[in-house]
């Protein structure tokens, strides 16, 4: 069976400040014709380098060598006309966000009809008749209706489909998928899954499916290529790697996927090298609970067996998996009451007219009540738009509504100025964006200490002991007080906030999405230092999310938001096990499970 | 010697002087316009103090002498040294420019603020009242008032200062809204920060391109509306003279073509514009690029 892509020692460097970085070592991959291959990193693994590096998309500067081969074609040394040609033509390119990727101001008719007159000529009234049959293929209700809508007349996961169907206007051999489900709720990122599965097989077309969630192609991968800090680790038949993954490395990134009814997640220390600082050996070594000296000094060879693994030392093929677990039944608690929410309704107010009178919108949240013991978590999952942000800035009294939340026996309503904004201190706040959560010119050790400060009058050796015991509660470095947020990575963003939402000594944190917009390995470890954290003192947790197997690891207590109303609400092991509505049983059956022993 | 000492060469001043001239050297634009701002500051500033020559003083046998050895610049009509009278000059127009300009970044900042952290309505009726004084045309604004009290110093920088806010106010005030609703700004109320807080530690510091941006502008504006003062008369008062009047004195007998009373102050107010602009400018790109 001949490759419909044949990648041979790929190396791409890029030019930093001067000076040229290796990105990308010595990449060796193929695919089949109806093949899909999941090429899986963590941010920072060079995984879409290696993606754009196909299509010759790199910035400036950037360095390739090695061989492309496209059929018949390197396109490593392509000259840029027949490059052009290969885009579009030869292989076909869906990115994560489809609303940047499509030009506001044309109507999706004409836009995959663009796609193939630039490359087949012929008239307009031929490619609106392709452009229905892509809408068609790609499973757009009602395409013929749909034809001259423009993209912001469509839902994010109807707009992926468009993205698609542009991609496939000239029916490219290959199609390369660059996280285009990241980003959009479960249940329609699993559709789109399944349309991009479907759509290989019946074009017999190669997929290069890039993501650094290795759940989301466990389903539907041909094969899987790990990448870790610009070089292979491992590589294979899914089938295979999914039931023994023999790199250490494949193993945690496993072992980190939330899943359905976990007791424990499995998480890595430390952090992905950045190019400059890659360790001489085994680039994993200093992460990696197996190593031995050897790994520091020597360059891993691949050892056979099922999979392709770059390890001195791979796991043997086990026949029980360190990641799969029993689904554990969490224990029934009783947490005494911490905060009541009654009859809780936000409607936003709409457009308002010159005179002051707001057209009202229909309400964004509606009757929404629960109790919140001390020590207990309660999760709020259901997908954009469902009301769950809303809920959890009612809460935080940063909107206004109508109903009552009570903390600690006292309701909001009534209080004012001071006691009002003392009683809201109580309540801290995690969002999703840890960049966006903190002012990028403050140092991380003013950050922290602002929750201190807005307190009383606080010693300035008072403050930096205190912040060193914080930086040190969530895992930080002390030193990092000294730095700005623009320097640290994700993860530790993200921990800077908890530490800031600690120094309030809050008694409930709302935790708005706060993983979602972390690597699987970071959303771990994070995961359990907020459950660490709850287990030490006694803190209350709303988290809000649309992965419903990182609510349920977390959670006692589940509440199902849908178009602003609580379908379902129910300790957790109640709700996984017998789901009683609909819409709950369809994110349930999104969500990851168990594998393995279940 | 460790490693720690040799890799840190770049340390005290001589270090920071490197860093700055690093910092600046790939941007072009804010070189020139730091260097233009350099020499004009000089001139106003310290120029002054090292040509011991008296302005005032008159020498009715060299009038209007164009450049030579014994007056630079040459003389005006009374036998005036030039370069004397542009230095006194520039001395007049910096010392009344630039406060006005700080007053007026003062004031659009605070007014800027308060509109974007008001009640909607107090916003609504501060940005109609906004639009009011926009709609005047401010050398109209300015020629009124200045012919209603009595210009010294003080006055003219009020008066400078009073009209050159609106602008900056309104950007403060959009940046305010756009800003307010940040995350950072969100967690800093949770954690109880009053409105008042939010604005001095968080707002000041997010908007500080635009602030840095546009104060510089604002410190060229302020040398050209000065000068057109002056130039009109309204300005600053004779006997002092400064960049203006000197235009003025020289359009007086412009039928005698001084060309050496006239290039000079003009250069320097247009220099002021094209230095504010270019440092302006300059300071966009590179946060532009930092961001």
């Amino acid at each position: 069976m001949s490759h419909v892509l044949d990648i041979k020692n790929l190396s791409v460097s890029l030019k930093r400040g001067g000076k040229s970085i290796a990105i990308l070592d010595d990449l060796n991959l193929s695919i089949k014709a109806g093949e899909m291959l999941a090429l899986v990193g963590e941010s920072g693994s060079g995984k879409t380098i290696a993606a754009l590096s196909i299509m010759r998309l790199l910035p400036k500067g950037a360095v390739i060598s090695g061989d492309i081969m496209l059929g018949e074609s390197n396109l490593a040394s392509l000259d840029e006309p027949a490059m052009r040609r290969i885009r579009g033509l030869g292989v076909g390119m869906v990115f994560q966000n489809p609303l940047a990727a499509l030009n506001p101001s044309k109507t999706v008719a004409s836009q995959i009809g663009e796609a193939w007159m630039v490359h087949q000529g012929g008239s307009g009234r031929a490619a609106r008749t392709r452009a229905l049959e892509l809408l068609t293929e790609v499973g757009i209700p009602n395409p013929e209706t749909r034809l001259d809508d423009y993209p912001h007349q469509f839902s994010g996961g109807m707009r992926q489909r468009v993205m698609i169907a542009i991609a496939l206007a000239c029916s490219p051999k290959l199609l390369i998928a660059d996280e285009p489900t990241t980003g959009l709720d479960p249940l329609i990122a699993r559709q789109i899954m399944a349309l991009i599965a479907r759509l290989r097989r019946e074009r017999n077309m190669g997929v290069l499916f890039v993501t650094h969630d290795l759940s989301v192609v466990e389903e539907h991968a041909d094969s899987v290529h790990v990448l870790y800090a610009g070089r292979s680790v491992e590589w294979g038949p899914a089938k295979i790697f999914f039931a023994h993954p023999r790199h250490p490395y494949s193993e945690a990134l496993l072992g980190s996927v939330a899943r359905l009814g976990q007791a424990r997640l499995q998480s890595i220390p430390g952090n992905l090298p950045e190019p400059e600082t890659r360790p001489p050996g085994c680039r994993f070594a200093p992460r990696c609970g197996y190593a031995k000296p050897a790994c520091e000094a020597g360059y891993p060879a691949t050892a056979p067996g099922g999979t392709q693994a770059c390890c001195l030392f791979p796991l043997p093929e086990k026949d029980q998996l360190t990641y799969a677990q029993k689904l554990v039944k969490k224990p029934r608690r009783n947490f005494p009451l911490q905060l009541e929410v009654q009859n809780l309704e936000v409607r936003y107010a709409g457009a308002t007219s010159w005179f002051g009178a707001s057209s009202k919108l229909p309400p964004s949240l509606m009757d929404v009540a629960f109790t919140l013991g001390r020590g207990e978590c309660l999760g709020v999952v259901g997908e954009s738009g469902s009301g769950k942000s809303t809920l959890g800035r009612a809460i935080l009294q940063m909107v206004d509504y109508s109903g009552h939340v009570i903390l600690d026996g006292e309701d909001f309503a009534p209080l004012r100025g001071a006691a009002r904004r003392a009683q809201r201190r109580r309540i801290q706040v995690v969002f999703q964006d840890p960049r966006e959560s903190m002012n990028p010119r403050i140092k991380i050790g003013d950050i922290i200490a602002e929750p201190l400060r807005l307190k009383g009058r606080i010693s300035k050796a008072a403050a930096r002991a205190q912040v060193a015991t914080l930086l040190g509660r969530v895992g930080l470095n002390p030193e990092m007080a000294n730095l700005m947020p623009g320097a640290v990575s994700g993860g530790q963003a993200q921990r800077i906030a908890i530490a800031r939402a600690l120094a309030a000594e809050p008694e409930v944190i709302v935790l708005d999405e706060p993983t979602s917009s972390l690597d699987v390995s970071t959303q771990a470890m994070l995961l359990n230092l907020l459950k660490d954290l709850a287990a030490e003192s006694g803190l209350s947790y709303i988290l809000i999310s649309h992965d419903f197997a990182v609510v349920s690891y977390m959670a006692d207590k589940i509440a199902v938001l849908n178009a602003g109303r609580v379908v379902e609400m129910a300790d957790t092991a109640q709700i996984i096990e017998a789901p009683q509505h609909k819409y709950t049983a369809a994110l349930i059956g999104a969500a990851p499970q168990l594998r393995g022993s279940v | 010697m460790n490693s720690a000492t040799t890799s840190a060469p770049l340390r005290g001043g001589a270090g920071a002087l490197a860093r700055f001239l690093g910092w600046i050297q790939p941007r072009g634009t804010l070189t020139a316009g730091l260097a233009i701002t350099f020499v004009i500051l000089f001139m106003g500033f310290v120029a002054p103090f090292l040509y011991h020559v008296d302005p005032y003083a008159i020498h009715p046998d060299h009038a209007l002498q164009p450049p030579s050895w014994a007056f630079p610049l040459g003389t005006d009509e009374l036998g005036r040294d030039e370069l004397a009278l542009l230095l006194s000059g520039g001395l007049a127009t910096l010392v009344v420019a630039l406060p006005a300009a700080v007053l007026g970044f003062v004031l659009g900042v605070a007014y800027g603020l308060l509109s974007g952290l008001a009640p909607a309505w107090v916003d609504k009726l501060l940005m109609r009242l906004l639009d009011a004084v926009l709609a005047l045309p401010s050398l109209i604004i300015l020629i009124f008032f200045a012919s209603l009290v009595t210009l010294n110093n003080t006055s003219l920088i009020l008066l400078l200062g009073f009209i050159s806010w609106p602008g900056l106010a309104r950007l403060v005030r959009n940046e305010t809204i756009a800003q307010r609703g940040r995350d950072f700004v969100l967690a800093a109320e949770q954690l109880g920060a009053s409105r008042f807080y939010v604005a001095r530690v968080h707002l000041i510091r997010s908007m500080a391109p635009v602030l840095v941006v546009n104060g510089t502008f604002m410190v060229g504006d302020s040398v050209f509306a000065l000068s057109a003062l002056s130039f009109l008369g309204l300005g600053v008062q004779p006997p002092q003279v400064s960049w203006g009047s000197l235009l003025q004195d020289a359009l007086d007998i412009i039928a005698l073509d001084p060309w050496w009373l006239i290039i000079p102050p003009g250069l320097l107010v247009f220099g002021s514009l094209i230095a504010a602009s270019l440092t302006g400018q300059g300071l966009l790109q590179r946060w532009g690029n930092s961001r």
